[in-house]
């Protein structure tokens, strides 16, 4: 028992030793900067002007490392997605260093920092949406941030391509450069092979539809939210909830986010789900059966989200940032983006290939609600539905 | 000799006591000084620990909840407080399910621990590790194992109706997510109960068997009073986990069956932090009660106990069967049938989803794996490292939790004054959840601490190992304070009038004999960081500090297979891990 008692001491002794060393190398202590105002002498090191978006130009050096922030799935997906090929078509043009970062609270992680005063590094963000950029304004507005988190994008070099209706920044910070559309997606192997989905909301709550959708938490998920949205629309802001009522009499189920969701869908626990009308997409690459991923779009309406980018004000290389933006938005680009994140291009002449367009179904009409509506109200009809649904 | 340490931490030490104390012990020679300051010292060094890793942090989140725009208003907090929809349906449909979920664990632990502690077969100390396993799997695939195995279309439905049985929708509700919480927390109350058990006087029951009591009144009157503390121990863990519960009741309850801390997710996620802080505020001081008031029932409870020999095991195939012996052994088969439906059936489907697309066999999702890792970008969550990480962080978290709560352990089982408040406060991280946690470390540790003209920070990695270790030294305490309560004194005093100093008794002597407890808190603290996510993935940047955990959360997309390969990995890597500990720590049984 002594020697193995002398054993485990010296092994004790090794593990605190080593989590020492790890404790030290982990901390570091740096000079607080001095209080940054809007004064030009800042502590960041790099010249560059605070507000103005072009004037700066001719004076900056091009910096050599972007640092693109984006969601994770933009360059994580066990699938395809776009990251991975951006980074290299970007880099072998421009004599630059392409560097993500994806934290996994999305935008959220910035404004945080951003309200603790803390720097950080990213220069460009990739994938925010209206909601997100309300949520960036309504933090600004308690005068929390020093100044904006982003810049205006100003007169970029393909921006007049891009589609009517997709641009959602009323202050043109941020840049649309794809969309997706939510819809239904369904199973018709089902019930035997003799499910159809149904072709409007009112048909949604017929008895015949029982326990038939899969839905998400508008609170905690993007589809989600804008599901609650397109209801909002099309039963306007008094019935929304009267037909949410009316969905939860049905046997709606309501998960708290999409994989979850969809989790569930192809283990068939419903024929229905709310998602992405580019649902066969992906699908199709891998070889399923496309009769299990049809698309519906319930009164003829699928609720677009476009997604959009933004460079961040206090960017150290803001005239890179705008290259990558330009770049973002070129025709051979958009097309590639698209397909390796299954979406569609912002602008409307993108080289697709023939199948896409097959494969990825655009409504007949979008629906979408403009940021000013949604600055006012997103909150408040969240909240009602929280309230509604979870007290059922 | 052992010191009334109690007495040494009422008394106050004053500058002139102190002087006197000090020259005392300088007479008596260092060895005597060490001793007499060692466990103060070790009190105020656990105490600075836990105040830098956790209270400050945490305080940070909580502000939110009091402090409107630099002012102290309380607004945010009194807004929630004085909201009938959060007090009366949110509380109170949380505090329900997590009842009911409390109910089911301790039902399904209860007869676990019977058999691992009663029964003598093949394989029980193996068995024992991986009860383990299930505090590692991330809730996202067992919500996907569940639907696989429970849903309309699921293994147990398929299971029916070859037997012409009517099948069962089972699926999003209530149920699921009391059994999806009995799936996290009865293993836990087996394991906790079991180490009870087996430390249950024999002599106690045959002193009650030959003073004419039956073997059932026995059981009664000196088995389970010594049980009992154990059971409640496991029932308030799996109250508190459950009552913060937040992914399961989200992925298979449906939005109707929204806690509290679905709530406080939300309410992050929209930026609304005072709200969130409110909520958790609320959220905390509920667990934190409850655990203050068990503590206090266990502190009266806590009898002296000697040095005592464990009850015999019974072999599970007995050598001849009599009604009685036939009885328990079909009760030990149906419960093996539970077993098997609870926590093999959802583990197995889990299993079968990483091989398989559309019911045909492939190994696709490991050659997916095997890719990512080739060829994988820098940018991306690679499987190997996220193995390596999950371990290191795994070990330094040991190297931490482990002397934290063997200290906490050790002052815990002093006697003095407002000891339960001292309990209560050093189980507190148990009662937080880990999306504040991650949360309070982020904005406390992670963006620094101005001081003296400069920012004192610490990076993601030392951040998450300090998460990790504050939500797993609890249990450390847990398992180690009963054997350290129970310890015979007069081994203690023995060893001293034999000439050993007090560290060459604290290390050949107590050591080794709460060395199984110490085991157990290991098996926790590992398992809670390996499984551990929310404060993970809060911290963690995509620096190269993913987990297991966080790879799987990452692999998910439309098609299970690559999460549920990267599932299985983990599966595999931390029930060896368990089996290892549980193997080092036996070296010191015999």
């Amino acid at each position: 028992m002594t020697d193995a008692n002398g054993r485990s001491r010296r092994r004790f002794l090794r593990a605190v030793g080593a989590a020492g060393v790890a404790g030290l190398a982990g901390c570091s202590a740096e000079p607080v900067a001095e209080e940054t105002t809007s004064e030009p002498t800042d502590a960041g090191g790099t010249a560059e002007p605070t507000a103005g978006t072009t004037t700066g130009e001719p004076t900056e050096s091009m910096a050599d490392t972007l640092v693109v922030a984006t969601y994770p799935p933009f360059v994580n997906a066990p699938s395809t997605s776009p990251g991975a090929w951006l980074k290299e078509e970007f880099e072998s043009e421009f004599d630059a260093t392409l560097v993500y970062q994806t934290p996994d609270s999305e935008l959220n992680y910035y404004i945080e920092r951003a309200v603790q005063g803390v720097d950080f590094e990213a220069d460009v963000y990739v994938g925010l949406d209206t909601g997100q950029l309300i949520d960036v304004d309504s933090q600004r507005g308690e005068g929390q941030f020093t100044g904006p988190l982003f810049a205006e994008a100003g007169d970029i070099a393909g921006g007049d391509a891009i589609k009517d209706g997709l641009r959602f920044d009323p202050q043109s910070r941020a840049v649309p450069f794809d969309t997706g559309y939510v819809s239904l997606v369904w199973n018709a192997t089902m019930d035997g092979g003799e499910f159809a989905a149904p072709e409007t909301f009112e048909d949604l709550t017929a008895a015949e539809f029982g326990d038939d959708l899969i839905a998400q938490n508008p609170t905690t998920s993007t589809t989600g939210e804008a599901f609650m949205l397109h209801t909002i629309d099309a039963f306007g802001t008094n019935g929304y909830l009267d037909y949410w009522e009316r969905l939860q009499d049905n046997g709606i189920t309501v998960l708290g986010n999409w994989s979850d969701s969809y989790s569930a869908y192809l283990n068939e626990e419903a024929p229905m789900i709310v998602s992405y009308s580019t649902d066969q997409v992906f699908a199709s690459t891998e070889g399923q059966d496309l009769d299990k991923h049809q698309i519906r779009f319930l009164n003829d309406q699928g609720y677009a989200n476009p997604e959009g980018m933004a460079r961040f004000a206090d960017s150290d290389a803001p005239r890179l940032a705008r290259r990558f933006m330009e770049f973002m938005l070129r025709p051979e680009i958009q097309a590639g983006i698209a397909q390796r994140n299954v979406a569609f291009p912002a602008i409307a002449d993108a080289p697709l290939p023939e199948d896409y367009a097959q494969y990825a179904k655009e409504p007949p009409e979008s629906v979408t609600f403009t940021y000013d509506e949604l600055e006012a109200n997103l909150g408040t009809w969240t909240d009602q539905w929280a309230r509604r649904f979870a007290g059922g | 000799m052992d010191r009334p340490v109690g007495a040494a931490l009422r008394r106050r030490v004053s500058g002139a006591r102190l002087a006197r104390a000090l020259r005392r012990a300088r007479t008596a020679g260092p060895a005597a000084l060490a001793e007499r300051f060692a466990l103060p010292l070790l009190a105020a060094v656990t105490a600075l620990l836990l105040a830098l890793l956790f209270y400050y942090p945490i305080a940070t989140v909580f502000v939110d909840a009091v402090v409107e725009g630099d002012r102290v208003t309380f607004g945010p907090l009194a807004e929630v407080l004085t909201d009938e929809f959060y007090l009366v349906r949110v509380l109170g449909f949380t505090a329900y399910q997590a009842l009911l979920s409390t109910a089911l664990s301790v039902a399904l632990g209860l007869p676990g621990a019977w058999v691992l502690a009663r029964f003598e077969f093949r394989g029980r100390e193996t068995l024992r590790s991986v009860t383990m396993v299930p505090f590692v799997v991330p809730s996202v695939l067992v919500a996907a194992a569940f639907y696989a195995t429970f849903g309309a279309n699921g293994t147990l439905n398929a299971g029916l109706s070859a037997l012409g049985l009517p099948e069962l929708d089972l699926l999003p509700s209530l149920g699921a997510i009391l059994v999806a919480h009995a799936f996290y927390n009865a293993p836990l109350v087996t394991r906790v109960v079991a180490a009870a058990w087996e430390s249950v006087d024999a002599g106690a029951v045959e002193t009650a068997r030959s003073l004419g009591a039956s073997p059932r009144r026995a059981f009664r009157d000196v088995v389970v009073p010594q049980l009992l503390p154990a059971v409640l121990t496991g029932a308030t863990l799996t109250f508190v986990f459950t009552f913060a519960t937040f992914a399961i009741p989200l992925a298979l309850g449906g939005s109707q069956y929204a806690t509290i801390e679905v709530f406080i997710y939300a309410a992050r996620r929209q930026l609304e932090y005072g709200r969130a802080a409110s909520l958790a505020v609320l959220e905390t001081g509920v667990s934190l009660s409850l655990m203050a008031v068990y503590l206090r029932y266990e502190r009266a409870q806590a009898a002296e106990r000697r040095d005592t020999r464990g009850l015999i095991r019974r072999s599970l195939w007995p050598e001849s069967w009599t009604r009685e012996r036939a009885l328990r052994r079909l009760a030990i088969a149906g419960y093996a049938v539970v077993v098997a439906l609870v926590f093999v059936a959802p583990l197995a489907s889990m299993i079968y989803a990483s091989v398989s697309v559309d019911g045909r066999l492939t190994l696709d999702a490991y050659r997916f794996l095997l890719e990512r890792q080739a060829t994988g970008a820098d940018f991306q969550v690679k499987p190997f490292p996220a193995i390596v990480n999950s371990l290191l962080f795994g070990a330094a978290t040991l190297a931490l939790a482990l002397p934290l709560g063997v200290a906490m352990g050790v002052l815990t089982t002093r006697r003095f004054r407002g000891r339960w408040l001292v309990d209560a406060l050093s189980m507190a991280p148990l009662a937080v959840s880990g999306i504040v946690v991650g949360l309070g470390l982020l904005r406390g540790l992670v963006f620094g601490v101005e001081a003296f003209g400069y920012r004192f920070t610490v990076t993601g990695a030392v951040a998450i190992v300090a998460a990790h270790a504050v939500g797993a030294y609890p249990f450390v305490v847990r398992t180690v304070a009963p054997p350290l309560d129970r310890l015979d004194r007069a081994l203690v005093e023995s060893a001293r009038a034999l000439g050993a100093s007090r560290a060459r008794t604290v290390l050949d002597v107590e050591l080794p004999l709460v060395w199984p407890g110490i085991v157990a808190g290991a098996a926790f603290a590992f398992a809670i960081s390996i499984g551990e996510f929310d404060a993970t993935v809060i911290l963690a940047e995509g620096g190269g500090t993913d987990t297991m955990p966080v790879a799987v959360e990452r692999f998910i997309g439309r098609r299970l297979g690559p999460a549920t390969a990267m599932g299985t990995v983990l599966l595999a890597v931390t029930a060896a891990s368990f089996v290892v500990i549980e193997r080092v720590g036996g070296e010191f049984r015999g």
